[in-house]
């Protein structure tokens, strides 16, 4: 019950409105007592972005919507998709002619997957090219190159799955490149076709990689990455006049009239 | 030097979260207004893309824009189809038709891919300047053109690339006979026509026709070492018990098939006069 200075007689006695509010409330206050987790949303939502910030910072967040457009459709492919040689085909089949929207669903995690990648690469040559991969964000930017490995990764094992022609034979040569490499290759060769011919073992593994262990390798990271976004902040755009962090050593910017905090003698290198 | 340079980037972060603090915005809504947008532009694409991959192609026979349903059902017996990556391996695929088997493919399969990744990680290692205007960043800037210009073009390679079809190659299997003189020879005819069939095409070249993909050697003349059509046989079959792991083992094809195309190999000496 909140406390007030105003009198022992309207402390213990709140107006309807103030019973009301906290009846309302109470399972958020409930939750924040219990976990942290509304301030933690409150911090997310209301934290301070530089002031300049543009189209080209979306980019982040739409790659992160086509990974979520993946994990979706993926999921009710899953429902129906046998990860077996026998009925492998005949289940894309079936999800692509007979399902109801099956066709959607899985045209949508086809073509989500090439978005999902374009986006990847919009998004990092965004950040190079803003020089976002600077000091401190270093770390972030090396979660952002395994991530796009990560995402390559998915493609390689995902192609397999239909078990169509296209599927089997690039996946043929795809395993016989691994195994090119030296020391390691054979290796990872062997275990990917699980023994001399690419088969039901070769199936399993893939689509145990696609749905589990990469997926889950690819969370992990984006939550770390978001963790780092919100900890170190958004870059503005380098060309902005008033970029957080510039410099105050070149001549004033025409807008900032920030003079008096001007250093002299220090070359401007625009913020961060 | 170097400890100054940490104090100045110290330092100049400090400046960036008191000016973030100071005269940023807040990410709601107005951040989030844009990112929202952006997100409902990339589903209405993706959504987009899956209809008109679905309405204009037909199951495995209609391709329609943007590619078939399915292609056929998966069978390792006919090896009469070309592999083909998924358009963003196109880069690495092109690749493989310039480094050649055997010296240099591992250059192309791990070598180069893993020598960007590399420095891809270790970009922010590399470039430890805290500029970040674009005028006064020339090799990043020439750089990224660079990487930009050769992504597209080995994509654009890749995404063209001939392949010869067995069914094309078949129709020079006479002229291939003539040139090499092996015409009166039945086993070697019979052969030349299995390596046309099964596919050998797609990834070696012979007199002239056929790919030169994952660096794969031109045969026109790999049996003027005189190793005989039993070495062939026995390679084709099993490629891997020669160090070569990226070549597929054959040897599904069956012992007769297997010493057919020895003889056309053992045959093909390289063309005459």
């Amino acid at each position: 019950m909140a406390l007030s200075d105003r009198g022992t007689a309207i402390a213990t006695a709140p107006t309807r409105g103030e019973q009301l509010k906290h009846v309302a409330l109470y399972p958020l206050t409930w939750l924040e007592e219990r976990s942290g987790l509304v301030g933690a949303v409150n911090y997310f939502l209301f934290r301070k972005v530089p002031r300049d910030t543009s189209w080209f910072h979306t980019l982040g967040s739409a790659t992160l919507t086509a990974f979520l457009v993946q994990a979706i459709t993926g999921v009710v492919l899953a429902f129906y998709y046998k990860p077996d040689p026998d009925s492998a085909y005949q289940s894309i089949q079936f999800i692509t002619n007979d399902l109801t929207l099956g066709w959607l669903v899985r045209g949508m995690h086809k073509w989500g997957a090439s978005v999902f990648i374009i986006l990847m690469f919009f998004h990092m040559a965004r950040v190079f090219l803003f020089g976002a991969y600077k000091y401190p964000r270093e770390l972030n930017w090396i979660i952002g190159v395994l991530l796009l490995a990560m995402g390559m990764l998915e493609g390689f094992t995902g192609y397999l799955l239909p078990w169509d022609q296209t599927a089997y034979w690039a996946t043929v040569v795809g395993i016989n490149l691994n195994g090119t490499a030296p020391v390691l290759g054979p290796f990872l060769a062997q275990f990917l076709s699980g023994g001399a011919e690419i088969g039901s073992d070769t199936l399993s593994k893939f689509y145990s990689l696609h749905m589990l262990v990469i997926p889950g390798a690819i969370i992990g990271l984006i939550l770390l990455h978001l963790y780092l976004v919100i900890r170190l902040g958004v870059t503005s755009p380098p060309w902005s006049d008033e970029a957080a962090g510039r410099d105050r050593g070149e001549p004033a910017a025409p807008k900032g009239g920030r003079r008096g905090l001007m250093r002299p003698g220090r070359r401007s290198t625009n913020g961060q | 030097m170097a400890s100054r340079r940490i104090e100045e980037r110290k330092a100049q972060h400090k400046r960036y979260k008191e000016d973030v603090e100071r005269d940023g915005k807040p990410f709601f809504p107005h951040a989030m207004f844009h990112d929202t947008v952006m997100s409902l532009v990339v589903v209405v694409v993706i959504i987009g893309l899956a209809c008109v991959w679905y309405f204009t192609a037909e199951g495995s026979d209609d391709p329609g824009w943007l590619g078939p349903h399915y292609t056929e059902k998966a069978d390792p017996g006919t090896t009469d189809f070309i592999p083909r990556p998924d358009w963003f391996f196109y880069f690495l695929f092109y690749l493989l038709r310039i480094f050649k088997w055997p010296d240099t493919v591992v250059l192309g399969t791990v070598g180069i891919p893993n020598i960007l990744l590399a420095i891809l990680i270790a970009l922010p290692f590399i470039d430890l300047r805290r500029e970040r205007r674009l005028s006064r960043r020339p090799v990043a800037i020439v750089t990224a053109v660079i990487v930009v210009l050769a992504m597209g073009t080995l994509t654009y390679k890749g995404a063209t690339a001939e392949e010869a079809l067995g069914t094309q190659l078949v129709l020079a299997v006479p002229e291939w006979a003539e040139q090499q003189g092996f015409a009166d020879d039945e086993d070697a005819v019979a052969g030349a026509e299995i390596f046309a069939q099964v596919g050998c095409g797609q990834c070696h070249q012979y007199l002239g026709t056929g790919s030169t993909n994952l660096g794969a050697p031109d045969l026109s003349d790999v049996g003027a070492s005189n190793r005989g059509p039993e070495f062939f046989a026995g390679y084709v079959a099993n490629p891997a018990q020669f160090g070569n792991n990226v070549m597929p083992p054959y040897a599904g094809l069956g012992e007769e098939n297997l010493a057919k195309l020895g003889a056309f190999l053992d045959a093909s000496k390289g063309p005459k006069g």
